[in-house]
């Protein structure tokens, strides 16, 4: 197991004012944008994605094979929105206490003092997720879904803001333990990263290595920013015809055969809600039919599984088969 | 075997499908208990035993050895069991043997859907016994969970919900059902096959001789004879109600039997009697002969009057037999008997005289020279001996029994005193014989029909007068007046009436809420035999050719078509409205219009394509200048999907979406 302090709030360069207007919301989101963009390189769609992922207030799950970047995403985005930040490497023997913290004795006063664990960050990067036991990814679930832990009994508020970013590999990998319906389904979006394509690759040979980048990243958002943002989220509207097509979606995936089961509502409430971060990234007061399609399959791909599929996690042909059924007026 | 081992998850059958399919077979088995020998059920659980046991894994599936045996068995089985050769029972119980045995052995799906089939067909031979009302709703119910298992067999294994099966299957019926009524209006009644053809042992009712005793054990049954219903009312009178079947007229073993069929035809003299018309709907008797109210006027095509005015029909009536007839109760027959036919009607075999009776009756006879003063005398010595009316009479012996019940016992019911009538008459050689029928009936308040049921059986003389004919005489009416004006529970003691069945009015009476439930439940009933059961090729070909006219096949053929496509396109309309709600958004509207236009026009919109992209791809493809289509896929989403734009951009939209609409139709020219 390795734990690693990788930063803390660093002071950001640019503060946007409590009453700030749309253009400087949207000014901040398009600096956020294009400095990720600068360390991943030629995956600016993936970025948009987790981006919306975190304005949402959703914790994000990005999974591809190992050496796509997982590890790099997330640490560029905790750096870029300028929030604290602890790396959890997760393997087979970590246990919950080295996740939540643990109560040592304290000479000095002769009480236990609980020492607070590296879950207590606003962004907390679980590297490799589902390299660790049932029991350990469990300790994150309390914490993922109400922000707050409980130690011995007493509960404990976490920071705030609080967003989990997971890296996994894939589940046909060896040496994995595969997340569970219910651990998946708070993660708000899962994402892959992809091969590059040859351009942003060749560039990379030639030494735009992220890896070096990312100590240069400079925050470019501060806690304020961020909320600014994330309200901006929330006045998105929503027309009486997209909540119908949402329904439609959601209605497709309850019944018929070949849904094992069909989405929860917490699911239909993160496809809207991403929905409408996807609006805001693409400069729109209000959402359309393409931004539900945008991010119908990061939100929705891990809560489904084929009827016939025993193992899980074959939601992609799924969510094709959604697009191309569902009436969208 | 070996390629039912090797078959994959996809052949076999589904947890919840077996289980409803034993549920179904159990339902469709059950009521066939009435009517087939018991060791068919016993084995038909057994074999539902074996197969849970086959589940459970705890048994195996039976062997090729032990399948041939229990074939062969149950074949010969059947065989020692069925008492009349290859009767109708015989074959069902093969059916439903084959049935059981196909459960025990049945692997993989496509046996199961064999099984299936032979439950529906199960269930198809169960009207060949019963057609009530409440066998068609329990078979209704049967028919669900059948179909329930058949839906569960294409459910997912993932999927194990029986009720929702059983719920698909309910829809599935009912949207059957009014094609079911179409068909079952206009479907012709091919006669040979709509022939109900020999029913169970299970019809009751008057037999073809009658012992004295015989009718006293028909009143102990309270099923239903027949329904009457009047064209105008019920006559009041209840003693005017008896209902004539069979004539016995040949004493033969100190029994009466009805004799063959004399030679020519009836002879009736109606005088300017009045005439009642009416309607019976008589259950199964597996006899053939109707009743009716003497005499009669007019008859049914089907039956035919004979001299001595029994009505036959050619066949045994085997399920309800639906008929009009008129009858005029004043109107006089038979006036002049021929010689023969007065032979016949006062013939005593030797070996059944009784000769304290002869004595006795000739001795009356001298005194009172006249056939109705005998008569009258006959029945005066009734009235003032100690004569008794009960349903339980001591026993008689075989020989001679008239002389010791006139003489010694003195009660019986009522063919007790109508044989010793009929034989007094005969021994002093007036022309008399027995008639059996139904006497009275039961008023149904609640729709006006008459109920005649099985304890209402009674026999009565008949009795020739010279000049006026054949006569009706009640000896009963003299010793229990009640039985004659009343009906039979009024002239029982309390300790007979404890012998009828619980459940009838006679028993309950009619004021009880008890007895007004089963004055209801008979009204359903009627109405089920008059309009369901009842309704028979003859009665469907009247119904028809109110409504068609003449009634030509291809006439027939087209109405039914036209109905049958009316209720499947109503059906299908149903559904397509039911996964479609119309949208009430003007916006959503006009965008639909657009889109199913543009789809006749050739342009049809790509499975999970959004308003602005259909819009752009049309709108380019026409030749619409870029802008141009720039400006209407804004307006489009701004109309469609911002909730404050709405109203103001709504009336732009519809009309650009009318401009690409006519630039679509002359791209399209």
């Amino acid at each position: 197991m390795q734990l690693s302090k990788a930063g803390s709030p660093a002071s950001p360069n640019y503060t946007i004012t409590p009453e700030a207007s749309r253009t400087q919301v949207m000014d901040a989101i398009s600096r956020v944008r294009s400095s990720l963009d600068g360390v991943l390189l030629g995956k600016s769609g993936q970025v948009q994605l987790a981006l919306a992922c975190l304005f949402a207030r959703g914790h994000l799950l990005i999974e591809d094979l190992p050496g796509m970047g997982k590890t790099l995403l997330s640490q560029a985005l905790a750096r870029v929105l300028g929030l604290s930040y602890n790396r959890v490497q997760f393997t087979s023997d970590v246990l919950p206490s080295d996740i939540i913290g643990t109560s040592i004795f304290d000479r000095e006063t002769g009480t236990l003092k609980f020492m607070r664990g590296p879950l207590f960050a606003q962004v907390v990067l679980a590297d490799e997720i589902n390299r660790a036991t049932p029991k350990s990814q469990s300790a994150l679930l309390e914490a993922m879904e109400e922000r707050q832990v409980s130690v011995e009994g007493q509960p404990l508020e976490l920071p705030e803001p609080f967003f989990v970013i997971a890296t996994q590999n894939p589940v046909t990998q060896s040496g994995t333990f595969p997340l569970p319906e219910s651990q998946l389904d708070r993660f708000l979006m899962r994402i892959a990263l992809g091969y590059p394509d040859p351009d942003a690759e060749r560039e990379l040979l030639r030494g735009g290595d992220g890896r070096r980048k990312l100590a240069d990243l400079e925050p470019q958002l501060d806690l304020n920013g961020l909320k600014q943002v994330q309200s901006a989220v929330d006045a998105v509207k929503v027309a009486d015809p997209l909540i119908d097509y949402v329904q439609r979606l959601v209605g497709y995936t309850r019944q018929g055969g070949e849904f094992a089961y069909g989405l929860s509502p917490r699911g239909t409430l993160a496809l809207l809600q991403a929905a409408r971060a996807w609006a805001l990234l693409q400069d729109r007061r209000h959402v359309v039919p393409e931004d539900v399609q945008a991010v119908l399959g990061p939100v929705v791909e891990h809560r489904l599984r084929e009827s016939a599929d025993f193992s899980g996690h074959g939601g992609g042909a799924l969510v094709q088969k959604l697009l191309s059924n569902v009436d969208v007026v | 075997m070996a390629a039912e081992d090797r078959a994959g998850i996809g052949s076999q059958i589904p947890r919840n499908a077996l289980a409803l399919l034993m549920v179904a077979q159990a339902a469709v088995v059950l009521p066939h208990a009435m009517q087939l020998s018991p060791w068919i059920i016993i084995v038909c659980f057994v074999c539902g035993c074996w197969r849970t046991l086959v589940y459970q894994g705890r048994w195996d599936f039976p062997s090729r050895i032990i399948k041939a045996a229990l074939v062969v068995s149950g074949s010969i089985g059947v065989i020692l069991s069925s008492s009349n050769g290859f009767s109708l029972e015989a074959f069902v119980s093969l059916l439903v043997l084959a049935f059981a045995f196909k459960l025990v052995e049945m692997k993989s799906r496509r046996d199961a859907y064999v099984v299936i089939f032979l439950a529906y067909f199960v269930v198809a031979t169960e009207f060949l016994f019963e057609q009530g009302l409440f066998v068609a709703l329990y078979e209704f119910l049967a028919v669900i969970i059948v179909t329930a298992a058949m839906v569960g067999l294409n459910q997912m294994h993932t999927r194990v919900r029986p009720m929702a099966s059983v719920r698909l299957a309910t829809s599935l019926l009912l949207q059957a059902l009014p094609l079911t009524v179409v068909l079952f209006l206009f479907f012709p009644r091919v006669m040979p096959l709509w022939n109900v053809p020999v029913p169970g042992n299970n019809a009751i009712g008057l037999q073809e001789e009658v012992s004295p005793g015989d009718l006293a054990e028909l009143t102990q049954s309270d099923s239903v004879a027949f329904r009457v219903v009047f064209d105008d009312g019920t006559p009041v009178l209840y003693k005017q109600l008896y209902w004539r079947g069979v004539v016995y007229n040949v004493l033969e073993d100190g029994r009466w039997k009805a004799g063959d069929v004399p030679p020519g035809q009836p002879r009736i003299r109606m005088g300017a009697s009045r005439q009642l018309g009416y309607e019976v709907l008589l259950e199964p008797t597996a006899q053939n002969w109707l009743y009716g109210l003497a005499v009669p006027a007019q008859l049914d095509a089907r039956a035919k009057l004979t001299p001595d005015l029994r009505m036959l029909t050619r066949d045994p009536i085997l399920s309800v037999f639906r008929y009009r007839m008129a009858s005029a109760p004043g109107a006089d027959f038979g006036v002049r008997l021929t010689e023969p036919e007065a032979q016949h009607e006062t013939y005593i075999p030797e070996d059944s005289r009784n000769p304290r009776m002869d004595g006795y009756a000739r001795k009356l006879y001298l005194s009172n020279p006249d056939t109705e003063r005998f008569a009258e005398a006959l029945l005066s010595r009734i009235r003032s001996q100690p004569y008794h009316y009960t349903l339980n009479p001591p026993a008689l012996p075989r020989s001679g029994y008239i002389d010791s019940f006139w003489f010694d016992t003195q009660s019986g019911f009522c063919s007790h005193y109508a044989s010793a009538f009929v034989y007094a008459m005969r021994s002093v050689g007036i022309p008399a014989r027995m008639v059996g029928g139904y006497l009275g009936g039961e008023l149904n308040p609640l729709s006006g029909h008459l109920v005649v049921r099985q304890y209402d059986a009674h026999a009565w003389a008949e009795v020739w007068v010279k000049g006026k004919g054949w006569r009706r005489y009640d000896p009963t009416g003299a010793v229990a007046p009640e039985r004659v004006e009343q009906g039979l529970a009024a002239a029982l003691s309390s300790q007979d009436r404890q012998s009828l069945s619980a459940l009838t009015n006679a028993r309950m009476g009619d004021t009880s809420m008890l007895g007004r439930m089963l004055y209801m439940f008979d009204s359903v009933e009627h109405n089920w035999n008059m309009f369901v059961v009842g309704f028979d090729g003859g009665v469907q070909e009247k119904f028809l050719s109110r409504w068609l006219g003449e009634l030509t096949p291809a006439r027939v053929g087209l109405v039914m078509l036209a109905l049958g496509a009316l209720c499947l396109a109503l059906t299908a309309l149903l559904l397509f409205f039911r996964r479609r709600p119309k949208s009430r958004d003007p916006v959503v509207r006009a965008y639909r219009r657009f889109v199913a236009r543009a789809s006749r026009l050739g342009f049809a919109q790509e499975p999970g394509e959004t308003p602005g992209a259909f819009v752009a791809r049309v709108g380019e493809s026409v030749g619409v200048e870029p802008d141009q289509v720039q400006a209407l896929t804004t307006s489009l989403e701004e109309a469609l999907y911002n909730p404050e734009a709405r109203p103001k951009t709504a009336h732009e939209l519809s009309r650009g979406l009318r401009r690409l609409s006519v630039r679509l139709t002359f791209a399209a020219h």
